[in-house]
């Protein structure tokens, strides 16, 4: 019983360190991330990076972005727009990355975020730009 | 790069994972009280690596063919996608666990962490679409390591 209690924390600290790092992607990205795509004024949109064999963005990314509802997505090639998609530092398909009114990313998804959590985060960077136009 | 032009059941697929999944778990908590279980380790890792170089002596896949699929047990769910990935992926998983039985006897800590870790992988692509195997295929093909 010990070895498999030992390779269960094994695994256990394994998978541990996987989400930890995976969090700490994304907010380094978050933070690092500043340069805007286009129309820094408007309302928060979405860039949602995809790629020809991305399976999973076809299956799920894709119908979860459909039902978001008077949100701009611009989809990017991950592979043709290398130079954008290292700004995000995407290394996962799909990436959504939410861009605040500011032009600067509110929030990067890595791998599949499903729509109530994409409209939690635009709700957020709506928020987040209407507090800065009042101090402003 | 090919033009993803085919089409992958994925239906297959998630049996195919279930199977890694189901077969791991019983080995790993089987083994506390019959430690002959843990052949079932190597045997997996046989049955997905031939199933990697003989898609008709894919256990799992064959069973969702030759019996869910045509009883209407599980429904087929045809994606347009790659077979290449999930084929390398199904590879990794299988080199995984030869690792994992050749540490079984003289390290089983090891042992059993790497088939557990195999598990936990194929039960991220069986819950959330997640497919690690796959993206290692993609970043090797970017880099011209691998051809599909």
């Amino acid at each position: 019983m010990s070895a498999q209690l030992w390779a269960l924390a094994v695994v256990g600290a394994v998978v541990l360190a996987a989400a930890g790092l995976e969090t700490f992607r994304a907010w380094r990205a978050r933070s690092l991330s500043t340069g805007a795509t286009s129309s820094p004024a408007g309302d928060p949109y979405i860039v949602y990076f995809t790629g020809e064999s991305c399976t999973v963005c076809r299956t799920h990314q894709e119908p979860a972005l459909a039902r978001l509802e008077g949100v701009r997505i611009d989809k990017v090639d991950a592979v043709a727009e290398r130079e954008l998609a290292d700004r995000y530092h995407v290394y996962t398909l799909p990436t959504t990355v939410v861009i605040g009114r500011d032009g600067v990313a509110a929030h990067v998804n890595y791998g599949y975020a499903p729509s109530p959590k994409l409209e939690r985060q635009l709700a957020d960077a709506r928020r987040a730009g209407l507090q800065s136009a009042a101090t402003a | 790069m090919s033009s993803g032009s085919q089409v992958v059941d994925h239906s297959a697929l998630k049996v195919n994972q279930t199977g890694i999944v189901v077969t791991v778990l019983v080995a790993f908590f089987g083994s506390v009280l019959y430690r002959p279980l843990l052949v079932l380790i190597p045997l997996l890792a046989i049955v997905l690596l031939l199933g990697t170089f003989a898609p008709q002596l894919a256990l799992f896949k064959q069973l969702y063919f030759q019996v869910l699929k045509p009883r209407g047990i599980v429904k087929p769910r045809p994606v347009q996608d790659r077979p290449e990935p999930h084929n390398f992926a199904q590879g990794l998983g299988g080199v995984f666990l030869v690792v994992s039985s050749a540490f079984l006897i003289p390290l089983p800590v090891i042992g059993l962490a790497l088939a557990l870790l195999v598990a936990v992988l194929a039960f991220v692509n069986l819950a959330f679409g997640y497919c690690l195997g796959c993206q290692i295929f993609f970043q090797l093909e970017k880099r011209g390591f691998v051809r599909a």
